[in-house]
């Protein structure tokens, strides 16, 4: 209808309006039983008799601004009548959907705060859609979202997203290492107690140069530990570093070879989230012997492939982790340690 | 998106899926935060529990009662059932323990008899030590589980040392009684309890992550507002030979991919 219509209409029909004000501070006039479809609109005409003059306009929500107000109108305008069969507002509903992302989160603001349940849920239902299967990052840049979260707390949801078996060898082994590390830790604290007031900043220096006979001892002891390190992640005869480098490798390899890893066990009782202490220890002994053999040699066969792949890619970020000048060098490599574990994970999680 | 508020973030996730709403979580500190919430969780949490079903303590949050059911089957009192969710539906699972199946000539120690095995969350599992009349029959009450979903049912099971008589395929069938309606004679499938390729169209076990075998016994469609029960049953009466060594940890019902 447009505004001839009305204008000529009015006498005839004697239609009753009700006066809104959107947050803009502009007036206008509605259709009674277009109004009155916004539970909130009618509730301040019935509760506070507000509405029927110019001069008592009801003030519309901050959320509602004039755009988005002259869709849900035209959207009330549509429903508001009885005779519409449910296919006729099927059908309206979907078109009316269409639009940007934008309009939709703006629309779903508006409807919102008019309490109009109808459009709510169609609204969130085609952001919904939208969500679904995107990443992260994606969603981030659609809804133009700040990237607030720190590296850890981004992580932490990967636990929980996926029943791949790698993800939950990740996860124990990322236990298990922090477990070692807490232990190094402790060990290490016990050797530095002699050292570490009375080391100068020079001392650090050539301690981190190996110079220093007065730490030779303890760097020799940190350079053995730190070559046990290299080891552990390079080479492939440990036990341990061989199943660390399969689960590292399968995370390299994710893309290409997903169908490659074998049905890795996972415990009846794993949890998904490991818990500091005793659950560690319970790890490995959940897996069926016969399950780990096949495990085994499965990561024999990854090793060779392994190595050039990780070296090169953990190339940059060991260089920061050994050495630290701020005399909290066992702390420094742990949180190195952990970054690394985090850099992979962030790795998985780009490809969720 | 920055000016919608915590509740609406919360009602669009809740029309997502589990897996979209962990995702969520690592978008940015709103999305975090109604992805965590209650109300997102509790919309995949089934909206009736079994019976029996005892929610496992120290679990503060929805999302973690969730995450608890889905990774460790939970006992159901004073049945031997087990009831679990689906990681990506937050639909219903079962597992019928050995004991709550009916084994004939089970109760005989000279054919079957009952042991514990460690790692498996049943406290017994069943021996097949030998018989010539291979019968196993489950029931399952179909209101047990989850609307409009396309369920399977598995036998789990693995062998001793000294398997016999499983060469050739045996009789699998999977029939709904519903109250209404009388059951047809139902016309049982094939299916191979070994992986040698003697019978192509049998279906086959597959082995799982925790190192049991599993094979399909069949699968049903789950309609609103069905009643009844589902019969699952295994069965080799048919030849004249001994059959020796199966260990039955019991069927599990779980929706199909």
């Amino acid at each position: 209808m447009s505004e001839g219509d009305l204008a000529v209409m009015k006498p005839e029909t004697m239609k009753s309006y009700i006066w809104l004000q959107t947050a803009d501070g502009s007036i206008q006039q509605v259709e009674q039983e277009v109004a009155m479809f916004c539970p909130m609109i009618c509730q301040e005409v019935i509760q506070k008799g507000v509405g029927s003059s110019k001069n008592h306009a009801i003030s519309l929500p901050q959320r509602v601004n004039p755009a988005m107000f002259s869709l849900i109108l035209d959207y009330c305008r549509f429903h508001q009548l009885p005779g519409r069969s449910n296919k006729e507002r099927k059908t309206y509903d979907e078109r009316f959907i269409r639009m940007d992302t934008k309009r939709l989160c703006e629309l779903t603001s508006a409807a919102d705060s008019l309490q109009l349940k109808p459009l709510v849920d169609l609204t969130s239902c085609a952001l919904a859609r939208i969500i679904e299967g995107k990443t992260p990052e994606e969603i981030r840049e659609i809804f133009h979202l700040p990237d607030d979260l720190t590296e850890e707390e981004k992580l932490e949801p990967l636990k929980n997203t996926m029943d791949d078996p790698r993800i939950r060898l990740l996860n124990r082994l990322y236990a298990k290492k922090r477990k070692e590390l807490k232990e190094r830790e402790r060990l290490k604290n016990v050797e530095v107690e002699e050292h570490v007031d009375e080391r100068s900043v020079d001392d650090l220096l050539s301690f981190i140069n190996g110079r220093d006979p007065k730490v030779v001892k303890m760097s020799k002891g940190k350079k053995k530990k730190k070559k046990k390190k290299d080891q552990k992640i390079v080479s492939s005869n440990d036990k341990e570093s061989r199943d660390l480098h399969s689960k590292q490798q399968c995370v390299e390899e994710t893309g290409s070879s997903m169908r490659e890893v074998p049905n890795l066990p996972s415990a009846e009782d794993d949890i998904s989230t490991p818990k500091a202490g005793s659950e560690d220890e319970d790890i490995d002994d959940e897996i069926d012997p016969a399950m780990r053999e096949l495990l085994d040699r499965e990561v024999e066969d990854f090793a060779q492939r392994l190595n050039s792949n990780w070296v090169r890619s953990l190339g940059q970020e060991r260089r920061p982790v050994h050495f630290s000048i701020n005399g909290n060098g066992t702390t420094r490599r742990h949180t190195g340690m952990v970054s690394i574990w985090l850099h992979l994970y962030k790795r998985f999680l780009d490809i969720l | 998106m920055n000016n919608l508020p915590e509740d609406c973030i919360a009602m669009i996730l809740s029309l997502t899926t589990p897996l979209d709403v962990c995702r969520s979580s690592a978008v940015s500190r709103i999305f975090r935060s109604a992805a965590d919430s209650d109300d997102v969780w509790n919309h995949f949490l089934p909206a009736d529990f079994p019976a029996g079903f005892a929610a496992p303590a120290g679990l503060p949050t929805r999302k973690q009662l969730f995450f608890s059911l889905v990774d460790n089957p939970l006992l159901l009192n004073d049945t031997h059932l087990s009831f679990s969710l689906e990681r990506k539906s937050g639909n219903k699972c079962y597992m019928m323990a050995a004991r709550a199946l009916s084994i004939v000539w089970g109760h005989d120690p000279r054919y079957w008899h009952w042991i514990s095995l460690p790692n498996t969350r049943f406290g017994e599992v069943a021996e097949l030590i030998m018989v010539w009349w291979l019968e196993i029959t489950g029931k399952i009450n179909i209101t047990l589980l989850s609307d409009d979903t396309l369920y399977a049912a598995h036998l789990v099971f693995k062998w001793n040392h000294s398997p016999y008589g499983f060469r050739q395929p045996v009789e699998a069938s999977l029939v709904f009684l519903a109250d209404t309606e009388s059951t047809d004679d139902v016309q049982p499938s094939m299916i191979s309890l070994t992986q040698d390729p003697g019978c192509d169209e049998a279906q086959s076990p597959v082995l799982r992550r925790d190192g049991w075998y599993e094979v399909e016994l069949g699968h049903f469609f789950k309609r609103r507002g069905d009643m009844g029960e589902i019969e699952m049953s295994l069965k080799e009466t048919k030849r004249p030979f001994e059959k020796k060594g199966l260990i039955l940890y019991g069927i599990e019902i779980r929706p199909m991919p």
